[in-house]
């Protein structure tokens, strides 16, 4: 008679590579069933992205394979995706994670990548939000097509715009067509507060937010108002532009937000051939990442195909998900779920809500 | 080194009239005059910002300055809002744990 026990005995066996810890302990195994003619289970990941999903999937099989016999084995993958340890804000409390996606310097791609972050993330079966920072170069509204305007609920809050499954929200949405957003610090702040408390974002796993370049006002206002998880930086190959990289990794270093890792885009071009092509200098942003000791998150070739999505109103994840970049953005994806999940497991922290009232006689 | 796990706070406490407590994740725990703490804030109304000379006369902080209430700002750092009013410091984790 095969025991419960010993289907977890067997199960502990199988250990998450990131946490670094058998899937028992972790609580992962769940719904467990045996009859005589099957074993049945499911593994609860902690991101629905989870890059080594199928290999925890196919090590499990193979370790109750050797106790169950002649039974059916059937293994179920769910996720539930783990908030940030200090979570308990009065801003954006039902969002799980919010992820910073910056860049030291602008024109390296942040929003592409941010956009397409968000869309992988969406797809994998995650809930997903998309918040455009970039106060005074909005990208969003191009990138997805949209040219609706948000509307005001009951609630008197901002409702968010939906494409592709992702709750979407940008300035551009609120400013009109070419005319420039010409404000000063003070209004910056104003905004995100706005964004951060105005907006109704419902229950979300990830909120991606899309930083303006450099580490001014909006990046400080973001730090110190909104409970960010982690910070994912993005860089090209060049030196020009890892420098500023590294001054944007510094900033969020300083304020103690965890970088989930560095992600290079414009890493090479495929020609014709299949051949890689390294225009602007080839593993800049892995050996940074080396050197400040971060994780190195992935590669993003150039494609034309990537640029013309964007400008289209279709993120090359939706558009041509099999292409070599789309792919990239799949898997990089998955890193910064693996990482957050990481950084959600350390803790305590006090909740970023933490106040103390003094009490006197 | 760089992405090395910072040591944050993981309880703060008032332990009486004038003392507060903060008890580290490392397991550290810091023990704080309010007063010495108020003299020590580096905001700029306080301390120069281009020359970090001190501008505060430390004679006309009250003795019996104590906080109002203290709150977290972002992930790296306590705002207070004090007695005497004073409520434009940032007192940095790095910072509380230098002082400690």
């Amino acid at each position: 008679m095969l025991t419960e026990q010993e289907v977890l005995q067997a199960l502990k066996q199988v250990e998450d590579p990131d946490l670094k810890q058998d899937i028992v302990s972790l609580g992962f195994v769940k719904n467990l069933i045996m009859t005589d003619a099957e074993v049945k289970f499911s593994i609860q990941l902690t991101t629905p992205a989870c890059p080594v999903k199928e290999q925890l999937k196919e090590q499990s099989l193979q370790a109750v394979k050797l106790i169950a016999g002649n039974r059916v084995i059937k293994i179920d993958l769910t996720s539930d995706v783990k908030a940030s340890a200090h979570k308990k804000a009065a801003v954006l409390p039902q969002v799980k994670n919010v992820i910073a996606v910056a860049s030291g310097k602008g024109g390296v791609g942040k929003s592409t990548v941010a956009a397409n972050l968000a869309l992988a993330l969406q797809r994998s079966g995650a809930r997903v939000g998309l918040l455009d920072a970039d106060i005074y170069g909005p990208s969003m509204p191009l990138m997805f097509g949209i040219t609706a305007s948000p509307h005001v609920n009951e609630e008197q809050q901002i409702v968010p715009i939906e494409k592709h499954g992702l709750k979407i929200m940008s300035m551009g949405f609120l400013s009109k067509d070419d005319a420039p957003v010409i404000w000063r610090g003070p209004m910056v702040h104003g905004i995100i507060q706005q964004f951060l408390t105005k907006v109704a974002w419902g229950e979300l796993d990830y909120l991606v937010i899309d930083l303006p370049p450099g580490t001014g006002d909006a990046q400080l206002t973001l730090t110190q108002l909104a409970p960010l998880s982690g910070a994912v930086i993005v860089t090209t190959p060049q030196e020009v532009s890892l420098i500023d990289a590294r001054k944007g990794l510094k900033m969020f270093q300083k304020v103690n937000v965890p970088i989930l890792g560095i992600v290079e885009n414009m890493s090479y071009y495929l020609d014709s051939n299949g051949k890689r092509i390294a225009i602007f200098g080839a593993g800049g942003g892995e050996r940074t990442a080396r050197e400040l000791q971060v994780p190195f998150l992935g590669e993003i070739p150039i494609e034309p195909q990537v640029a013309a999505a964007g400008d289209q109103g279709e993120p090359i994840v939706i558009k041509i998900p099999d292409s070599a970049a789309g792919v990239a953005f799949k898997s990089v994806a998955g890193r910064v779920a693996q990482e957050l999940s990481i950084e959600n497991m350390k803790g305590p922290e006090l909740p970023s809500d933490f106040k103390l009232a003094w009490k006197t006689k | 080194m760089e992405n090395k796990v910072a040591v944050k706070p993981i309880e703060i406490k008032q332990l009486g009239e004038q003392e507060l407590g903060i008890q580290w994740s490392d397991g550290h725990l810091s023990l704080f005059q309010v007063r010495d703490l108020r003299l020590k804030c580096r905001c700029a109304v306080c301390v120069d910002e281009w020359s970090g000379e001190k501008i505060m006369k430390e004679k006309e902080v009250p003795q019996d300055v104590k906080p109002v209430s203290i709150e977290t700002v972002g992930r790296y750092g306590l705002r207070v809002v004090w007695s005497d009013g004073h409520q434009t410091g940032i007192y940095t984790y790095d910072y509380l744990r230098q002082l400690a």
